[in-house]
Order: C-alpha cells, then sequence, then structure tokens
C-alpha cells in the first residue's frame, strides 16, 4: 500500500489484528527486513511496518533528513492511516535510534519498545569521522589523477572499510552525516516504557557494549545479548528473537 | 544491409524494464537474422540521447558503468532530412559521425516514449517505425481516453469517474459523494497515464479511498477510480498487425496472495510472488498460464473483445490488451491497453509458435509496410495563396 505523507510517497504493510506494533527498519534496509518477524508478530498484533523515506519503495525526501524529523514522519504516517494507539514500537539499528528520539520527544507514544542492535551512540563514529578525515586528505592527490568512476569505488571501499554507511544510500548522503551526528544515549535515559534490547554478540557495527549502555538508561528494560548473530539479530537468531519479543509484548 | 535504430530508456519510471526489452526481446534477435546492421540509442533519464555499439551490453547498465560513459561520450543529435540521421562527434579531429537510419524500432515503455511522444519525433522525420503511432500510442496510455474511445464501439469496461487534479481539488467532497453514489465498493484508483500497476489502489473503504486517490494524483494530474470485478480472472491478450490482425494466445497471470498482480509481481520477483499453478510459467512478467484456464466461451469473447479494442484504439504494429473476466457472470471486461508489452511479451509469442526472430521481423515488416501506405498519401497540395497576400 502506499499513501502520501508530507509530499512523499510512502510504501507500508499492515497486516494481522489485535495491538497495534510498529517496525522501523534501519538505514539502507526497507520494510522487508522484517518479513520474518512480522509473520509471527501478525499472529497476535497489527502489525505495521513502513518504507522510510528513501528507502524501499518510498520516495526520496526533498530535504535533509534527522532523527527528529524521521520520528515525526513516523507519528503523521500512522495518524493517516489511522493508527491511534500504538501498543509497542520496534527498531532496528537507525530505526531504534528513531524509536529512541520518538518516544523521547514525545512525538511518539507506544506502552512497550523493543530495540533491536539500536543505532544512535555515536561516540565511535566521531572517531571513525576524524580518521576518514585525515585519510581522505592524504589520500586526495594521488587519486585525483584516476578516471572519476575509480576515484569513486575507491572512496566507497575506504568508507566501507571503515564501516561507515555514507554510501550506502548515496542520494541520501546530507541526511545520513545529519542523523550520524546525533546522539541519543542522554534522551535514552526519558524513555519510561518497559523496554527489550536485544543485540548480537559479533556485531560491529552497533556491538552489544550499546545495549550495556541503553540497558543502563533506560529504567525498564531488559538486555539479551545473542550469541552467534551479528548486527542483523532477527536473520541470525530469528526463532530465539521471535520468542523473546513475543514473551516480552504478552 | 538495413539500418535499424532500437531507442530504449527515456524518462520513466519503466527505464530499467526499456533497457531489457530492447537488449534481449529486439536487438538481440534482430541480430540473429544476418539481415540488419542494428544501431542501439539509448535515452538516458535525464533525456539525454547516446547512439554506441557499448550500449547493447547489458553488463554496462547493470555495472554502473553507463554512468562513466554518459560523462565521456558524445551526445546524439538527430538530422531529419526526409528521414532520419543518427549524428555524433566522431572525438577525432573535429569530425562527425553520421548514420541514416532506414526503420526505427521503439522500445521505450512509460513516458516520454510508449506514451505518443517518441512516435510524433519519428513521425516528424518521416522514419518508418515499429508499433503504435502517435494518437493510437497516446490514448492507449491513457486509461480514461482508451476506455471512452471502446465504448463509444460498444465495448464494456468497469463503471468509472475521472477527474484531474485541479477539479478534484475544487470540489473534494463533490467527487467523493459521486463516487459513493454512483460506484460500488470495493474500488481500483489509478493514475490514468501510468503503466507498470504503479500508483495503483485497491479500496474498500471511504478513507482508503481519500488516500489513494492523493496516490493517483502524486502520480499523474488525471486519476480515475472504476469499479473492481467481482469474481475476477484477468487475462491479456498480445496481437500484432496493421490491418490483418494476428493475436497470441489468451494469457492468464498469476497474482500474488494478495491478489494483486503489481510492478512488484511483474518486474521484481520475476514470479517468485506468483501463485504457482500447475502449468504456470515463469514469464517476462511473473508466472502465468498460456493458454488461460478459461471456458471455451470466455476465451473466444476475451479474443473478440481483445481484437475489437486495438481495432477501436487504432493500435498498429502491437498491443497488448488487458481484460478483467468476472467468471460468475460470465462477462468480459476492457482494463488497458499496453501498446509497447514489456519484452514484445515474447514469452507467449513462443508459445503460440512465434519465434522471437520471426516476431522482430514481423514487426519491422509491418512498420514497412504502413509507411509505404503513407507515402502514397497526399498531403500537400498547391494554392496561389502565398501570392494574394
Amino acid at each position: 500500500m502506499t499513501v502520501i505523507i508530507d509530499g512523499i510517497a510512502t510504501n507500508y504493510v499492515q497486516e494481522g489484528s489485535g495491538p497495534t506494533v510498529v517496525l522501523l527498519h534501519g538505514w539502507g534496509d526497507s520494510l522487508k527486513t522484517f518479513d520474518g518477524l512480522a509473520k509471527s508478530l501478525k499472529r497476535n498484533y497489527t502489525v505495521v511496518r513502513l518504507d522510510l523515506p528513501g528507502f524501499g519503495g518510498s520516495d526520496a525526501p526533498k530535504e535533509t533528513f534527522s532523527l527528529s524529523k524521521y520520528a515525526a514522519f513516523t507519528a503523521d504516517f500512522l495518524n493517516k492511516i489511522g493508527q491511534e494507539h500504538i501498543y509497542a514500537y520496534l527498531g532496528h539499528s537507525n530505526g531504534g535510534a528513531v524509536c529512541i528520539k520518538g518516544l523521547a520527544s514525545g512525538v511518539l507514544c507506544s506502552d512497550k519498545l523493543v530495540l533491536i542492535a539500536s543505532a544512535g551512540i555515536r561516540s565511535d563514529y566521531q572517531g571513525k569521522k576524524k580518521v576518514l578525515r585525515l585519510a581522505a586528505k592524504a589520500a586526495k592527490l594521488p587519486t585525483n589523477l584516476l578516471p572519476k568512476q575509480t576515484q569513486n569505488k575507491l572512496k566507497k571501499r575506504v568508507y566501507g572499510a571503515i564501516g561507515s554507511d555514507l554510501f550506502v544510500a548515496e542520494h541520501l548522503q546530507d541526511t545520513f552525516k545529519k542523523v550520524v551526528s546525533e546522539d541519543v544515549v542522554a534522551e535514552a535515559a526519558m524513555i519510561a516504557q518497559p523496554t527489550l534490547i536485544l543485540y548480537g554478540k559479533q556485531d560491529t557495527a552497533t556491538p552489544p557494549s550499546y545495549g550495556e549502555r541503553y540497558a543502563h538508561q533506560i529504567e525498564k528494560s531488559n538486555l539479551i545479548i545473542l550469541d552467534r548473530a551479528g548486527h542483523f539479530v532477527h536473520h541470525d537468531a530469528p526463532t530465539k528473537v521471535d520468542t523473546a519479543i513475543e514473551e516480552f509484548l504478552v | 544491409m538495413k539500418t535499424i535504430a532500437v531507442i530504449f530508456g527515456s524518462r520513466s519510471a519503466e527505464h530499467d524494464i526499456s533497457i531489457v526489452t530492447a537488449l534481449s526481446a529486439i536487438i538481440k534477435p534482430l541480430e540473429a537474422t544476418k539481415k540488419y546492421k542494428i544501431e542501439a540509442v539509448y535515452i538516458a533519464k535525464d533525456g539525454s540521447w547516446y547512439w554506441d555499439e557499448k550500449l547493447k551490453d547489458i553488463k554496462l547498465y547493470q555495472s554502473g558503468a553507463i554512468d562513466e560513459f554518459m560523462r565521456k561520450a558524445p551526445k546524439v543529435q538527430l538530422q531529419f532530412d526526409n528521414g532520419l540521421t543518427l549524428v555524433k562527434s566522431s572525438q577525432f579531429a573535429g569530425r562527425k559521425a553520421y548514420k541514416k537510419i532506414d526503420v526505427v524500432f521503439p522500445a521505450t515503455h512509460g513516458t516520454h516514449g510508449e506514451d505518443g511522444e517518441l512516435m510524433g519525433l519519428l513521425e516528424m522525420a518521416n522514419v518508418p517505425y515499429v508499433g503504435c503511432d502517435v494518437p493510437s500510442s497516446a490514448v492507449a496510455m491513457d486509461k480514461v481516453l482508451s476506455k471512452l474511445q471502446t465504448q463509444a464501439y460498444g465495448i464494456v469496461s468497469p463503471k468509472m469517474k475521472f477527474f484531474t487534479k485541479s477539479e478534484y481539488s475544487e470540489n473534494v467532497e463533490g467527487w467523493l459523494k459521486a463516487i459513493k453514489t454512483d460506484l460500488k465498493m470495493p474500488l481500483f484508483v489509478k493514475p490514468a497515464r501510468l503503466g507498470s500497476s504503479i500508483g495503483i489502489t485497491r479500496v474498500e473503504n471511504e478513507k482508503e479511498l481519500v488516500n489513494a486517490i492523493e496516490v493517483a494524483l502524486h502520480y499523474d494530474e488525471k486519476a480515475l477510480v472504476e469499479e473492481a470485478v467481482a469474481n475476477l480472472i484477468e487475462v491479456t491478450v498480445p496481437i500484432i498487425g496493421n490491418d490483418e490482425l494476428i493475436p497470441a494466445s489468451v494469457e492468464q497471470p498469476l497474482p500474488k496472495d494478495d491478489g494483486v498482480f503489481d510492478f512488484e509481481t511483474k518486474y521484481m520477483n520475476q514470479g517468485k510472488g506468483g501463485k504457482k499453478m500447475s502449468g504456470g510459467k515463469a514469464g517476462a512478467q511473473g508466472y502465468s498460464k498460456i493458454p488461460a484456464d478459461i471456458s471455451k466461451d470466455l476465451y473466444d469473447k476475451s479474443l473478440e473483445t481483445a481484437l475489437g479494442v486495438y481495432k477501436a484504439v487504432g493500435c498498429q504494429g502491437i498491443a497488448r490488451i488487458d481484460l478483467l473476466i468476472d467468471s460468475k457472470a460470465k462477462k468480459v471486461y476492457f482494463n488497458e491497453i499496453n501498446p509497447l508489452p514489456g519484452s514484445l511479451y515474447n514469452h507467449n509469442w513462443r508459445a503460440s509458435g512465434w519465434s522471437n526472430v520471426d516476431l522482430v521481423t514481423r514487426l519491422v515488416d509491418l512498420a514497412e509496410e504502413r509507411w509505404n501506405a503513407k507515402q502514397k498519401l497526399t498531403t500537400t497540395f498547391s494554392t496561389n495563396f502565398l501570392k494574394q497576400f
């Protein structure tokens, strides 16, 4: 299904019945990341998932988006499709940061929250940014002699190697820069909802230490670190994730 | 050896699909005939034209190397000299490369191509070209106009209301009331002139209707709202010909579980989204049954309706007619026309006994036959009007 929110054609899926659970995907991802999770959740809940602006089947935003803007957009979207009471938000990676920002500011409202490998802790990224700036300066002169396509390839490889998602969605580079400059750790302390926090032990993008910091900040939280799972915890350990979420939501 | 220019790409939501149609369904079989010299002419998403042998390689687009190619390659100029000549810089000593074109094979889908715009340019150049002409392309691509046109010939289509963006925004309540009074839910809301099921929504209530109209008018200045056909079986009939029409088999696309045969089912899943039923084949656009699994009576009615639509709209060369069947009422409704079906719907033609080579060769012949017939018409006449001035 598609709806128009602030002039942006927004792709979404609504399925199942019962209390509403809203799923927000991460950077460079789409609502499809939750195909498996939605399948089990829709047995007891109305599951709503959308492609955030710029991803999947939704139009790219015409302006630079911040986490707050993504949260406000999500609220407008839910209002438009007539979802007034949200039982739980579930955010993966950057979707988790959007949930924290929205719930802490009151733009979003729900009874419960699930964070899966949530991003939003940016201290590491600031370090990476400094390294990158130095490397970019040093590499600029010799690479200027290369063809533009090779230069771009090289750039993508370097950014990828240091774990930056800048080139994951090239059309959203300004939004990416804005989003990764926002740290939501302090705001997480304002979350009063019972919160389930899931991280993969082998996650290098958002390591389990992020989960520990969020668990420390959010009073009513429960942290589960799953072994043999990376950043996409819900893909790597689907049964354990489904069970943990279903038990938490009951 | 005749030179055929295959023109593809363009500023359209179906830009990428056009590349596949051109490269796999048109250029490859045309080159296999050894009868023609094929020139690949690519219209980029920004509307720039390029002409080069390298454009025949799908890897150029898949790898993203097309961006680097476009940065370096000279753009094409068109020369109208009672025919069409492609002109570009040879990138050698300021010289230009020229190529006189004998026939054009348009392979563009959707806006700025399939809708008649490209055909207008080719008419001005007076060069033979494959497929529907300007008026039939324009009418075929407009779901409202094609329905009004075919209704005049007694062909039935679902009951509808249509409006432009300004008409709707000036009287939203009035339109919603009229739709509620005159049409029965569930309804389909569609942009009038967009292909590939983009922006189409099925609605069950007024709230959904309002959102769906907003979506349709996000993509087009004109939208239509029409009643859904009950007990639905969708079928499609590819047809070729100018005066003497040849239909392929009546084909039954198989929708996803949610019953919607949308862009994703058509192009993205390569059939994975379709219900695989016995006899179902993964064609260019998902799973389908060839021939359709319907009674002989409905099969014949479908063929008759499709041929009637093709004639009523004045299609030429090739088109595909989509129909909706109410299987209980045994009624066939006209849904829409595709003046240039994706990959020419060659999977259906193959199932109907036509090889890819047979199909493209016949289409080129039809283009030349139409052009030759047109040359016999008188388009100018002498007057002394200017002398009186």
